[in-house]
Parts: C-alpha cells; structure tokens; sequence
C-alpha cells in the first residue's frame, strides 16, 4: 500500500473541489486526510491531501495537473506505508 | 442584449453556424434567441441524438459541435453523448438550460444536477450563476473544447441568467496554446532506439488525426519505411491500402498486425493509448519491444504501459524530427509476406450475403472519399476489417465508450459537415433501434445518408461472445422478433430495400448509391455468423482464435 501527501492550489470555482475528489475516487486513491483553506480573498483553495492507494501515484497526479483549477501541485511525501490505514472511500 | 440573445451572438462569433438540440422549458430563452440567428438549428427527435450528432459533426468537419437541451431530462438525456465525445477526445460544447437560481436545490420541476451528473465525463464544465460570466465562459468553453487533448465542455446556464439583461461584449485572447515543441533530449533517445532497432512497428492512434499530424505521419512512414499498425481510431492515418499498413491490432485485428507488435523489439507509439481492447492481455503485449509514446497528454504516457522514451508535445514537430530511414530490410520484408499470408480470403461458403464481403465491395463502389458512420457490435469491427479508409476522419466509430446508437445520429453530423461526401451508417439490428427515431431526422432534413442495416436477428457479439466463451449459453440475444425494418423506414417516408442472397450484393450496393435522398438497405445474414479473429478475454494478442472452415 502507497502513501502520497501532495499540496496544491485551487482555483475556487463552481465544484473545484467536487471535481478533485471525484478524480481521486475514480482513480481508486482513498483519503488519508484533507485539509482545504480558503486563500484570504477566497479565490483560491489550499489543499493539501494524503491519499492510500495499491496504484502508482502517476495514475494520478498527472490528472490532478490536467484540472482546469488546479496549480502548482507539489508532491511533499511519498513512499509505502507499511500498513493498511483505515481511509476514507469516497466511493460507498 | 438578454444573456440568451449572448449566447447565440457569442456563438455565431465562435464560428457556430449549426447546432443540433431539442427545446423546452428552462432553455426557451435561448430558442426564442435563436430565431433572429443565422445559427441552423437541427431538431432531432432525442437529446442523444443531438449530443452523437453533433460529435459526428465535430469528426468530420474538424470543428466543435454544439449540441443543446432543456434542463432536467433533456441535460440527462445528453450524457451518454458527452460521455462519447469524452472517451473519444472529441470537440464538442453542449449547453444545457437550468432553473432559475434561486430554485436551484429546492428539487425544482425538471431540475437535476447536470454539472455533477457530468463532472466525470466532460474535460470541464461550466455553471453560469452570474450573467456578468457569460462573455468569459462561452470563449472559454469553445477554447477548451478544442486545445491540446480535444473533449466536451458542458455550460449550464440558468433561465433567469438567460433572461437577464445587460451590456454584453465578446470576450477575445487567451486562444489556444500551441502544443509545446518536443524536447530535444527526447527526440535524441528516440533516434537512438529507433537506430539502433531491428524489429520496429508503428502503432497508430487516433491523436494522429486530432493533431492534424496526418501530412506529418505519413511522410515519417514513407521515410522510415516501417511496417505499421493502428488503433480501431487510427484507421486512415494511412490509407489502409499502403503497402506498409498491416492492419488493425487487438482483440478483432489482422493477424498480421497483431504478430509484428508481438514480435517487434520497438513500439513507436503515436497519439494512441494502450486500450484494452488494442493490447489484450497488457501484460503480455508486445514482451520484447521498447516503447516510444509520443504524444501530447502527458497523463497518457506511462498509464499502462512502461516507457522507454516520451515524446510529448506537437506530434508533428516530433515526427518530423524523427523521420530518418531506418534499415530493416528484412523485418519488413517478413512483415508484408506475414500481411500477404494473412490476407482476407472473402471465398466464404454458403449464398447467404456474407458481411465482410459485402463490406469490402461497398468500399469498392463507394470510392475513396465515402464517410462511415458505425454503431458498435459485430458490424462495426467488420467495417474496420473490410472498409478502405483514405482519412481518419472518413471512419466515425464509438472507439472507447462504445455506444450502440452511435452511428445514426452520427451519420446526420457528418452529412451537414460535409453535403458533398457519400455518407453512410453501417448499423446492426440492435444499435439501429436505440437511435431508431432519428429516421424522421433524417427524413425532415432530407439527407441523402445511406443506411446499411446490417441484421443476424439477434445482439450478435454478445452472441459471439456466449458461443464462444460462455459454453453456448445464450442469454437474452434473440431479436427474432425485429420489426420489418424496411416498413419501419418507409414509414417514415425513407426507401427501402431488403437484401438477403449474396449474388445481389452489387445491385443493392449501387441502388444504394443512386438514390440522392436517405435510404435503407436491409442486410440479413446468418445469425451465426461471427467475427474472426478474436482475442479472447484475458488473453494475449498471441493467442487469436479464427474461423474454421468446414
């Protein structure tokens, strides 16, 4: 199991951070932890996400970079956790 | 100016002069706007339609198709084709009408939440909650729809920001970025591989034609001289009857393509992406070859298959830079012969009309420039096995989706973005009737599409698949009980026709091309009759299962 924390900014558009976590759903990432703070003028979101997933990370983060909203998308750690943390499926 | 009258002002300045939709209630402003429009309107008779309508347009004529839909059931009714064009990377900008906002999230009558609903299946999409954002985003959204990797933008747009008033003003810059040149550090290891390679075979995707790279692609054919395959998009990236083309790989491939990937010691991938359906088991595909993958998504390379080099950026640039003559001589040589043993053999047994056969001697009579419009089944991979096809964007077929009911709606696109063009709609008894109201398009617009029904009684690759992996076990595959398909289309005032002997091929194929309106050609086969070769589930591109002929 891949653990992945990365950071990026957000531009707060309609459903910017719905279409995020849809990505990371549909490419079978689990949520770790999410924090997302409003930039003081509120047009941006900070986000930073640690993910769990079997699946190398680049099936991911080149997409995340794809979204229209997103930014400077910074990977801050990575590696194989060697356990299973109990994560949040976004997916039911 | 109300923002509806924007909208339709913003999209003449885009270039739009057709669209293809459905009205209703939350979308009126729009309709009523389009009244004092040169904007065409084309009213389908299903919002699908509208959406796979306008999808063909934007395959055909190189354009963003625009397609449109009331809120609620008209936006849902949409989403199958979205999905289409996303799968495909097809240009297309669909715009659907939405309650008013201060009802939105009160379960409005025919409200849904088409921006959620579509969030998977659009490159991006758009909410115009202020009417001060309608400039911006139409330009946007066409942009979108048409840079770098094509795709559909979705833009909802609430009635009372339709209906409000305001001093509006096109929204110009910010036009699309050229794709970025290829790094020379790439190109350099590419040549080196490329060099050094003595086995190597082309694989050609459908980014191909999307990047306009066509003139490129085949003169780094023509210089390099090596034996290529395609992708079921790739179709006409070369014509299909140049020397060093050996077909379609993958699961319904020529035997010929499939054994040179798998024999190959180098892959050079172009605009494509390692689908399932071309690699069969990945990973037994292609277990010798080092891979090139040019292309211009970078979330492409790598996805499922390891990479050796990476080209990305503008696909011709890179191919110009790696266009140099390469010596395999004998590879290629044992290539052609594999293409020449392999060859199709259309001497089948019986007098029934053979489908292939029939296929390949439509391709013969309609001629070089003939546009076909494929549903998905049985028929649609014979016509990528039989059909000759000049240009890419003369093959329309629902490559990753899949979407039976594709190719009528489909056919009516390509036909208004090219009047000229011998258009046609290879169909099945089962795809035909998912789009099957779209005939009275036909009809009202009279367009001369030519309907080639393509009827086994039954869904017959889901048959196929029954008979041959599932231990004859049929399951729910009989449509023994089809209506006379030819009283269907005359019905609706098309001619028609049925064709059930072989020997009357070549009087139903030019009676096809005589007529100047629509018409149907009712083709009944055997129900049993398969498509060879198959690549079963699971297994690799070296194991292709073929007919036995008794």
């Amino acid at each position: 199991m891949n653990t992945i924390t990365f950071r990026l900014k957000l531009k707060h558009d309609e459903g910017a951070l719905v279409r995020l976590l849809g990505l990371v759903r549909r490419k079978r990432f689990d949520v770790v932890s999410l924090q997302a703070n409003a930039s003081t003028d509120g047009s941006y979101l900070d986000v930073q996400m640690t993910l769990q997933t079997s699946r190398p990370q680049s099936s991911l983060l080149p997409h995340i970079e794809k979204l229209l909203e997103a930014s400077h998308v910074e990977m801050i750690e990575s590696g194989e956790s060697g356990r299973e943390v109990r994560a949040a499926r976004i997916a039911s | 100016m109300k923002g509806a009258e924007f909208l339709v002002k913003a999209l003449e300045h885009e270039g739009v002069d057709i669209m293809f939709g459905y009205p209703g209630g939350a979308i009126m402003p729009v309709y009523d706007a389009l009244l004092d429009s040169k904007i065409r309107h084309i009213l389908v008779r299903h919002e699908q339609g509208a959406a796979l309508a306008a999808d063909g347009y934007a395959r055909a004529s190189g354009k963003v198709g625009v397609c449109m839909a009331t809120s609620g059931p008209g936006a849902t009714n949409l989403v199958t084709g979205i999905a289409n064009a996303y799968m495909d990377s097809v240009p297309v900008v669909a715009i659907t009408g939405q309650v008013a906002t201060p009802l939105m999230g009160t379960d409005a009558f025919q409200e849904v939440d088409i921006f959620g609903i579509t969030l998977p299946v659009v490159k991006h999409s758009f909410l115009v909650e202020k009417s001060k954002d309608l400039p911006r985003v139409i330009h946007e959204a066409f942009r979108i729809a048409r840079s770098g990797r094509p795709g559909p933008v979705l833009v909802d747009l609430p009635k009372d920001v339709a209906n409000t008033p305001g001093d509006y003003q096109f929204a110009e810059g910010d036009e699309s970025a050229a794709a970025p040149a290829p790094r020379a550090e790439s190109i350099a290891r590419a040549l080196e591989l490329i060099r050094a390679s003595r086995k190597p075979v082309i694989y050609a995707g459908g980014g191909i034609g999307m990047a306009r790279a066509l003139d490129a692609f085949r003169a780094f054919v023509e210089k390099t001289r090596i034996p290529a395959v395609s992708t079921l998009k790739g179709l006409g990236s070369i014509p299909t009857t140049h020397e060093l083309f050996l077909g379609m790989m993958g699961m319904h491939g020529m035997k010929a393509a499939n054994h040179a990937v798998q024999a190959s010691d180098l892959l050079i991938c172009i605009g494509a992406r390692f689908d399932d359906r071309a690699t069969g088991k990945l990973t037994a595909f292609a277990p010798h070859a080092k891979v090139i993958h040019m292309d211009v998504d970078p979330s492409e390379v790598g996805k499922l298959r390891h990479v050796e080099v990476p080209v990305l950026g503008d696909l011709r640039q890179s191919l110009a830079a790696l266009s140099i003559p390469v010596e395999c001589e004998p590879w290629r040589r044992e290539c052609l012969a594999s293409k020449k043993q392999y060859a199709w053999d259309y001497d089948a047994p019986g007098t029934g009309v053979y489908a292939p056969g029939f296929l390949k001697r439509l391709s013969q009579l309609a001629g070089p420039g003939a546009i076909v419009a494929c549903d998905v089944g049985q028929h649609q991979m014979w016509v990528a096995q039989h059909f000759d096809f000049q240009r890419p964007e003369h093959h329309l077929t629902s490559g990753g989706l899949g979407t039976m009911g594709y190719g009528l709606p489909a056919a009516i696109g390509a036909q208004f973005a090219r009047p000229d063009a011998c258009v046609f709609n290879v169909s099945g008894d089962g795809s035909i009737m998912m789009n099957l109201q779209e005939l009275a398009t036909l009809r009202r617009y009279d367009l001369p599409v030519k309907i080639v029904l393509i009827d086994n009684h039954a869904l017959g690759m889901v048959r196929q698949w029954q008979e041959l992996f599932h231990d004859k076990r049929y399951s729910e595959v009989d449509l023994s009980d089809n209506p006379d398909f030819a009283r269907v289309a005359e019905s609706m005032g098309i001619p028609a026709f049925r064709v059930e002997s072989r020997s009357d091929t070549d009087d139903a194929i030019r009676r096809l091309l005589a007529e100047t309106g629509p018409v149907l050609a009712h083709v009944v086969i055997d129900q049993e009759a398969n498509v060879w070769p198959i690549v079963g589930p699971g297994k690799s591109n070296s194991e292709m299962l073929d007919e036995v002929r008794g």
